[in-house]
């Protein structure tokens, strides 16, 4: 129990550490207008965690479907929920981005469109858990769906943008196989990954923690 | 490998005959993709958009109609099953292999009656001047194999949920997004005659259909047998 405890706090640290890096450490990229390139490291962890998120639900859902243990579900849910909160926040950096720098909140580019998909995704895997009444069914159903969602979201991620043109910059793993960015840069970024990484780690713990206990609650109940 | 053929073409030919009984599927599709097209082609008509957007105009509209009335009939495959509580007789009488084969023939066959009438319908009501015919029919046929494919599994999931009606479209959709977006860019290249748009597109349909096709055949017995 003690090491959970100090762990939580060098998370915290280690966030506020990230948080000081990039705003007085790093100097501001070329190529952006003004101080627009410090969101890059809130966003750039926001959609990785998204990514993340969804990568472990569909695991638990594969998991589910080959021991159909209770507790792969809960895995499976409780990933989903958070991948919808840091999709929305990607989102939400994101478009703040594309304000300073193309003007315009929304304009529908292809990666725009792929985490409005992403969104979409997230919310149907809620809603269909949503829709069945049957515990173990509800399992089920909810784990073939998320299978099925993740094989089509590598077409939106990587296939979409690649035929299609878009204003996005190179993600991390970029067509030339450089990196434009400076080693300060590298640094923070890198930092920033592990900390909102922990940070997932984190609350996916709790949120699993607690769902475990509602599912015990609800068979002491029946 | 053709006894599962046989039992396929079976509780395909079994749907048809049902199908014929009611035409609900039917209906709902034709119904809705004719409704539709009549409203399109009224407010927009054949001579409302400039002719350098036509090519891609047209084709978000065509392909827009496309989907939305494949996503109004092609659950009742597996709804019907469980409304009538036929399910249960399916899953002793056939595997869960040849049902999953069975429905898709069935609606492969429903998605492909569409396109045979609605396009053709489309074309001449809205004047859509397709230049490269054959390809024009192949990403037809393709984005009809991938549609069908992927909203036949997503309606042997939401048969089994409680809210069936709004549940096939909120699950379907994000699914076919992807695939929406290729075909409209391919269906516009047909029209104005870029040929490498329409080889990434071909590559990007069949590969969507191929992985759905896979997916499906290795989850379908979770959702269909308790």
């Amino acid at each position: 129990m003690r090491g959970s405890v100090i762990l939580k706090w060098l998370l915290l640290v280690w966030l506020a550490g990230v948080i000081l890096a990039a705003f007085f450490y790093v100097h501001p990229a070329e190529g952006f207008k003004g101080e627009s390139s410090r969101i890059v490291f809130f966003h750039v962890p926001m959609a990785w965690i998204a990514v993340l998120a969804f990568l472990i639900s569909c695991i638990a859902s594969v998991m589910y479907l080959r021991r159909r243990d209770p507790k792969d579900d809960i895995r499976a849910s409780v990933s989903a929920g958070l991948g919808l909160l840091f999709a929305v926040l990607a989102t939400v950096t994101g478009s703040v981005f594309a304000k300073i720098m193309w003007g315009a909140y929304w304009n529908w580019d292809p990666r725009q469109t792929s985490i409005t998909i992403l969104l979409l995704i997230y919310a149907a895997y809620l809603a269909l858990r949503g829709a069945v009444a049957d515990p173990e069914r509800r399992a089920a159903l909810a784990a073939v769906y998320a299978i099925l969602a993740f094989v089509t979201v590598p077409f939106l991620v990587f296939v979409v943008p690649r035929i299609y043109w878009s204003l996005h910059p190179d993600t991390i793993i970029n067509t030339r196989g450089t990196n434009e960015f400076d080693s300060r840069y590298t640094q923070v970024l890198m930092a920033s990954l592990a900390g909102f990484t922990g940070l997932y780690i984190w609350l996916y713990t709790l949120g699993c923690r607690i769902e475990a206990i509602r599912h015990r609650r609800r068979q002491e109940v029946l | 490998m053709w006894r599962l053929l046989a039992e396929a073409l079976a509780v395909a030919a079994k749907d048809l005959r049902t199908e014929f009984r009611t035409r609900v599927a039917l209906n709902s599709l034709g119904l809705f993709a004719v409704t539709v097209l009549a409203a399109v082609s009224y407010t927009v008509g054949p001579y409302r958009i400039a002719t350098e957007d036509r090519p891609f105009l047209l084709a978000v509209l065509m392909w827009i109609v496309i989907f939305f009335a494949a996503l109004a009939g092609l659950d009742r495959s597996f709804v019907k099953e469980e409304e009538s509580h036929t399910a249960p007789l399916l899953r002793l009488a056939a595997s869960p292999l040849a049902v999953w084969l069975g429905k898709l023939l069935f609606n492969l066959l429903l998605i492909y009656l569409l396109l045979a009438i609605l396009v053709p319908l489309f074309c001449i009501l809205m004047g859509y001047h397709v230049l490269m015919v054959g390809q024009f029919v192949l990403i037809l046929a393709l984005g009809g194999y991938a549609l069908a494919v992927t909203t036949t599994i997503v309606a042997a999931i939401i048969a089994r949920a409680l809210t069936r009606g709004a549940l096939f479209s909120v699950l379907s959709l994000p699914l076919l997004l992807p695939l929406l977006i290729f075909l409209i860019q391919g269906t516009a290249a047909t029209a104005d005659g870029s040929l490498e748009v329409i080889q990434s597109t071909v590559r990007a349909v069949v590969s969507m259909g191929g992985i759905m096709t896979i997916v499906s055949v290795a989850l379908f017995p979770a959702v269909w047998s308790d």
